[in-house]
């Protein structure tokens, strides 16, 4: 026992907070989760697989299972063949422009795609621009079904709004090849594509798993994009479905435990299949040596490849503006009056303007349980050695593989008929589902921010006379402040567009966030869209603003915070 | 057996010139010791060897071939890096495999070489290890033996024993010179130790700013320093500033703490020159002030009294530092030393042999 205390920093502040951590991991993920299992696997009678046996012997249910895990897959298939050569050009080569360039690859980010999907559908629905440009020109003479059953036209708008995030984990990992590695196998004789293949790939594999997984889980488990084009065939959409109807059908548990498994399951697939290894780089050599300039015409090449993705990107972002400044828009390529006046609207429409005042008391009030929470863990995990580190470790990092939709699934189904059910006032349960879903960003900004920060700093100032608390407030925090700021700009602006949780938690529309208020304002006819879209936009600043603040903080280690 | 040649090679890295007009040619089947302080160029230039840089000026002769524009996966040199850089996804076996896998070799002769390989360096029963389950020591010896399989036509390491610790450093210097022995091949080596490169080279090259200073033997640039930078570079020296007075079979240096004779000096060096006399600290030969006699000091030849500043007591040898009239510090080195020379404070003699100090011109202030 005492060498047990020995082995550990376990002073009774210490304990206390431990505590109270353990309390909150297993209020708000642990509780949550198990009673959505076994709300799939106890009946009346006890327990039961019957839910899993009519979800498997039901075709319809299978296909739509199956429909989420093409999505996943399909995007991050594409995502990483689009990504690949990006990272290639960028981090191998030198060129003028290059922060530029960069810069614009991570702009589609700053774009959730629930809002892209509205501006998507207005330029590729049946009447929609691109027919209407095809049909004037004379290319087609039938107008084209793109968005056919739903399925592509959801993997584009994913592949286009997720690949910065595949980008910067390959990035990232190409950069942490050690370049003596590389070299070493040239002098052995290996180039070109053998090169790639043999060594440098192999040791991206840990990275690139971390980005892949990521995207996989946010793509099969993303609610807003097929919600708008109406692709109603996936997991998440069926799951938000039958949110209302829990009591009478419990064939939801089911589904969000489908989901969890699913998500295990390829976690640990890909695991497997990629390398869990992370290999420990011994001392680096001549690092600068890899990256080499750029020829001009191969700078001419990475304009082109860059620009042109880029381009691709935006297109989302520009149907959305679009549709925002549109006074008539009616079978014409472009809109064919221009009108600035949703913009006002936004702030006068009572539903717009209800909903962004409560997107921002529950982001800021999220945002400060994530600072409270992030620092604290991130310290604990740091600088302390206190017991059930790895566990708090995999719980603080639990929520980038758990999908919002089962957060948001597990909150209604486990708090109803509590003090905090969500029918009733889902106000808390908004803001601790916001705050749970980013924390672990927080944590990891902070963690970032303690390890880069050497002890000795604050030993020095205990061995000069301060207290612990004191080195705490004005050694260590003044130091780690810049990660704390990136952390929490980020996690704010995330909470103001989190789609899933908000769709599912608020129920009534006098506690709609914002994500809530387009959703429905795009239901209702006349000018619902329109204001929609410029809300949509006034979201797309905001996040385009804290994503570049947080890069300021961050800069090249940006990718550290979008992995699992 | 391979020669290789830089003629007039530079390179230039950011702001500097790392290698500076560099010409060197290196014998076949030489063990060749690049050696400088860090930051000299030294690892630049063994990288323009295995093709990693391009020369800005100047070319690489591998046999008279020139190499300068051959990409590194063609030249066939074997490379021992500083941190090793074995792949960490690749088993031992694989790593050594890998050279012989790009040559195409055939699978049997593959499976005897690599094997071979690993046995010359005692590794073959770790094959299926990984790189991160291996001590330093172990690594290196891996490393090793993937540059060696490929029989290339050079062998380049860089500070290959700069990771290890001291006892381990030793036994591999052996092994290294014994390999080198047996396999008869050019190496060149880069390190800064110049322990290292005094107990295992064929000849060293000395490296400043990016261009060689002196080529010779080990016992040819111990002995016979021709730049002040060189003689305290190898082995530490006493360097007394002095005005050259005589240049006949002895030179004849005045310095401000006596008249010094010494039998070897740099060449074209001119009556009245600045010059310094080096003398190695072993060579130094320390005396209590009162047995020299009653003779002036200043008319004491190859005699410089001072007084005793500091001492170190190493167990094989013992140091002292002896601070001379004019300001200026001599060390003397006394080696098995039973019974203690002088105390701190004392007055003493400095004597010094004719033939042990080396006359070098004094070098213009560095930029």
């Amino acid at each position: 026992m005492s060498s047990w205390l020995h082995r550990h920093d376990l002073s009774p502040a210490n304990a206390a907070v431990l505590l109270f951590l353990w309390f909150f991991f297993i209020a708000f993920m642990l509780y949550p989760l198990s009673y959505v299992f076994s709300g799939a696997f106890f009946t009346d009678e006890g327990f039961s697989l019957i839910f899993f046996k009519l979800m498997l012997s039901s075709s319809n249910y299978v296909a739509i299972l199956a429909n989420s895990v093409n999505l996943g897959l399909a995007v991050t298939l594409f995502t990483t063949l689009l990504s690949l050569p990006l990272a290639f050009l960028l981090v191998r080569y030198d060129f003028p422009g290059k922060g530029l360039l960069n810069g614009l690859i991570l702009i589609p980010m700053v774009l959730p795609p629930f809002v892209g999907a509205i501006g998507m559908r207005q330029l590729l629905a049946r009447f929609g621009s691109i027919n209407l440009l095809l049909l004037e020109m004379g290319v087609i003479d039938q107008p084209i079904d793109w968005l056919g059953g739903g399925f592509w036209a959801v993997v584009l708008l994913e592949v286009l709004h997720l690949y910065p995030i595949m980008y910067l984990n390959l990035a990232a990992a190409l950069a942490n090849v050690d370049p003596n590695l590389e070299e070493a196998a040239k002098n052995m004789g290996a180039s070109g594509f053998k090169l790639f293949r043999t060594v440098t790939f192999p040791l991206m594999l840990p990275g690139y798993f971390a980005g892949a997984i990521i995207v996989f889980i946010w793509a099969f488990t993303d609610l807003g994009t097929p919600l708008i084009f109406e692709y109603r065939d996936v997991i998440a959409v069926q799951i938000f479905n039958m949110v209302t109807d829990l009591h009478q059908n419990p064939m939801g548990y089911a589904f969000v435990v489908a989901v969890i498994v699913l998500t295990l399951f390829f976690f640990y697939l890909s695991k497997r299949l990629l390398g869990s290894t992370r290999y420990e780089m011994l001392g680096r050599g001549h690092v600068a040596s890899a990256v080499t300039p750029a020829s001009p015409s191969l700078t001419v090449l990475i304009y082109t490849v860059v620009l042109g993705i880029s381009a691709l990107g935006i297109i989302p972002h520009l149907g959305v503006f679009l549709t925002s400044i549109t006074g008539r828009w009616f079978l014409s390529v472009l809109p064919s009056e221009y009108t600035f006046r949703f913009y006002s609207e936004v702030f006068s429409h009572e539903l717009a303007l209800l909903s962004i005042k409560n997107s921002l008391f529950l982001s800021t009030l999220s945002t400060l349980i994530d600072i409270v929470l992030g620092v604290t863990i991130a310290y604990l995990l740091a600088r302390k050695r206190v017991p059930g580190r790895s566990v708090l470790d995999m719980l603080a990092m639990l929520p980038l593989a758990l999908p919002g939709l089962v957060i948001a699934f597990g909150y209604v189904a486990a708090f109803s008929a509590t003090p905090l059910d969500a029918r009733i006032n889902p106000v808390p349960l908004l803001v601790i589902a916001y705050a749970v879903r980013r924390l672990p960003y927080m944590v990891r900004a902070a963690y970032a921010g303690f390890q880069q920060s050497s002890v000795v700093l604050e030993e020095a100032a205990m061995n000069l006379g301060a207290s612990p608390l004191k080195t705490l407030y004005q050694i260590t925090f003044p130091l780690v402040f810049a990660n704390l700021v990136a952390g929490a700009v980020l996690s704010f602006s995330f909470a103001m567009l989190e789609v899933s949780d908000s769709l599912i938690l608020a129920l009534k529309e006098q506690h709609y966030p914002i994500t809530k208020a387009i959703y429905a304002l795009l239901g209702r006819i006349a000018d619902g869209p329109y204001i929609a879209s410029a809300m949509g936009m006034l979201g797309l600043l905001l996040l385009a603003g804290s994503l570049f603040l947080a890069g300021r903080f961050f800069s090249r280690r940006m990718g550290e915070l979008f992995r699992a | 057996m391979t020669s290789v040649k830089f003629d007039g090679v530079t390179k230039v890295l950011g702001e500097s010139r790392a290698v500076d007009k560099l010409t060197l040619d290196i014998n076949p089947g030489e063990l060749f010791f690049l050696l400088g302080p860090s930051g000299c160029g030294k690892t630049t230039a063994l990288r323009l060897v295995a093709g990693f840089y391009i020369p800005d000026e100047g070319g690489i002769f591998f046999d008279g071939r020139d190499q300068s524009r051959v990409p590194p996966h063609k030249r066939n040199t074997g490379m021992v890096f500083q941190n090793y850089a074995l792949w960490p996804h690749m088993d031992v076996w694989n790593n050594v495999a890998y050279g012989l896998k790009m040559r195409h070799v055939p699978e049997d002769e593959k499976r005897k070489r690599v094997s071979r390989a690993l046995e010359t360096v005692q590794m073959l029963t770790y094959a299926d290890r990984l790189p991160n389950q291996l001590s330093g020591g172990q690594q290196q010896r891996i490393a090793l033996a993937r540059a060696l399989v490929i029989e290339p036509d050079v062998v380049l390491l860089d500070e290959p024993l700069s990771n290890l610790d001291a006892q381990l450093r030793l036994e591999m210097r052996a092994q290294i010179k014994e390999i080198h022995r047996k396999i008869d091949r050019t190496m060149i080596y880069v390190t800064h130790d110049q322990a290292e490169a005094l107990s295992m080279a064929d000849r060293i090259g000395v490296m400043r700013s990016g261009q060689i200073v002196q080529v010779g033997t080990p016992r040819q640039l111990y002995m016979r320093p021709e730049s002040a930078f060189v003689a305290e570079f190898i082995g530490g020296t006493n360097l007394l500033p002095g005005r050259l007075e005589e240049i006949g079979d002895l030179l004849t240096v005045k310095t401000p703490a006596g008249v010094v004779h010494a039998l070897n000096g740099v060449k074209d060096m001119a009556r009245g020159d600045p010059v310094l006399c080096s003398v190695r600290p072993e060579s130094v030969r320390l005396e209590p002030a009162e047995e020299s006699g009653d003779v002036p000091p200043s008319d004491r030849i190859n005699q410089l009294t001072g007084d005793v500043e500091s001492i170190m007591y190493l167990g094989d040898s013992e140091q002292y530092s002896v601070r001379l009239a004019d300001g200026a510090l001599v060390r003397a080195v006394e080696y098995n030393p039973a019974v203690k020379k002088a105390e701190i404070g004392d007055r003493v003699v400095v004597k010094i042999n004719a033939q042990d100090v080396v006359v070098l011109p004094q070098e213009e202030p560095d930029e």
